[in-house]
């Protein structure tokens, strides 16, 4: 489809240890053990690593870059060894350049070891929780760190719970459509900028940037702050992205499905989004049809396809080889001629 | 298409008066116009977009034209930055 053309496909290269820190400490508490260095380390991948087996010496395949985790098993494995084989242990282990080293479970690191991080300059965190929490918490916070982004320029509204983004050229109406769906009821996520992120398979999630918010420009009245004059109601922060209308001006020329059957998609991000050319001119109502598209939507998802149905009835007719034409679809109230 | 790199000279930045400018000329051109900055790419017809760039004095900024007009598109826009806005 020709309007992600001009968009970008992006993706995080690195993140800083100190960004990391302060965003996990958000997210679950962790704690700085070690002096406050090498927070300039950079993290570039979004696996961690449990290193129990390159502490026991086996350093083939040795995933250093990645987020090191410290739990019970490296802990108490450490605990066992003589002290001289434990340094040789953290010194071969720090010959890598390791980007940052948590303990979970409330284990903490030994005298030896913060003084080896301190030396190569590798930050070390703990965390009261368990290694499968932590795990779950840094899994889901490096996997969106790094997750495959794009801008898109729409309108991403939640119609019925529906998220409909709508694509055009400029000035083609999406704000003023986006507008008349909040009017109605419907919650906007945002306008102009969509910032596109894959979660994980088959799921993409738009949002909007943290400087417009829910601010947006109708031609004529020009800036307008929707959550400010709507409510908060009337706003979301994020929405999945799952049906795509692209409004085009209306042209003779251009085949319009008619219906329904034969169904369009388009690949966002390695995402598969249902996609509606919705051909546009005047008197035609636009945000009546984009509810009607949300509902359809659901209709499907709940297993229902109305060109389908109708195809089927078709094709029952038709085997019937029905003789006589009686058509009309009331016969049982003959005789009520309100 | 038509692609150059920009810089703003000006103190200010690209605030809202020239953000309101620039959206101003680009759409007196049939041409689509695009503005790359880092990570982002925005419609350079859209007031809302512009203003997200938010992009302060020395930032460098990458205007894309493409249409049948593209080459005074370009020609215009560009010069306008490259004025600093009229605020030099």
């Amino acid at each position: 489809m020709n309007f992600l053309e001009k968009s970008k496909e992006i993706r995080k290269e690195f993140i800083e240890v100190g960004y990391f820190f302060e965003s996990c400490n958000k997210l679950f508490n962790i704690e700085l053990v070690a002096e406050n260095k090498g927070f300039k380390k950079k993290i570039t991948q979004n696996a961690i690593h449990r290193p129990g087996l390159a502490l026991a010496g086996y350093l083939d395949l040795f995933t250093y870059n990645r987020v090191q985790i410290f739990g019970n098993t490296e802990a108490s494995y450490l605990k066992k060894l003589s002290s001289t084989k434990r340094i040789k242990s953290y010194e071969k282990f720090f010959s890598f350049d390791i980007p940052c080293v948590i303990f979970t479970n409330g284990n903490e690191p030994d005298s030896d070891f913060k003084k080896l991080a301190k030396k190569h300059n590798v930050s070390v965190f703990k965390s009261k929780y368990s290694t499968t929490k932590v795990v779950y918490y840094l899994g889901d916070f490096l996997d969106d760190q790094f997750a495959n982004q794009m801008t898109i320029h729409g309108s991403l509204v939640d119609v019925y719970g529906v998220g409909i983004l709508f694509v055009g050229r400029s000035g083609i109406g999406k704000s003023e459509i986006a507008l008349d769906l909040v009017e109605r009821g419907h919650r906007l996520v945002a306008d102009d900028i969509i910032l596109a992120t894959r979660k994980g398979e088959g799921i993409l999630m738009g949002s909007g940037t943290s400087l417009i918010r829910h601010f947006m420009e109708i031609r004529g009245l020009g800036l307008l702050n929707v959550e400010k004059i709507f409510g908060v109601r009337s706003i979301r922060f994020q929405k999945r992205i799952e049906v795509i209308v692209v409004l085009e001006e209306w042209n003779p020329k251009t085949e319009y499905t008619r219906t329904g059957l034969d169904s369009i998609h388009t690949n966002i991000l390695g995402v598969d989004i249902k996609t509606v050319r919705l051909p546009i001119f005047p008197g035609k109502n636009i945000t009546v049809i984009s509810e009607v598209i949300a509902l359809n939507y659901l209709l499907q998802h709940y297993g229902y396809d109305a060109a389908k149905d109708m195809q089927e009835r078709v094709e029952k007719g038709i085997s019937k080889k029905r003789k006589s034409r009686d058509n009309r679809v009331i016969t049982y109230f003959e005789h009520d001629f309100e | 298409m038509i692609q150059k790199e920009v810089k703003i000279i000006n103190r200010a930045g690209l605030h809202t008066r020239p953000a309101a400018i620039i959206v101003k000329l680009a759409s007196k051109f049939n041409s689509e116009f695009y503005i790359y900055q880092n990570d982002l790419s925005i419609n350079g017809k859209s007031i809302i977009g512009v203003m997200t760039l938010c992009a302060e004095q020395g930032s460098k900024l990458t205007l894309s034209f493409e249409g049948e007009d593209e080459e005074e598109a370009c020609n215009e826009i560009s010069a306008y930055f490259e004025r600093g806005f009229d605020e030099l």
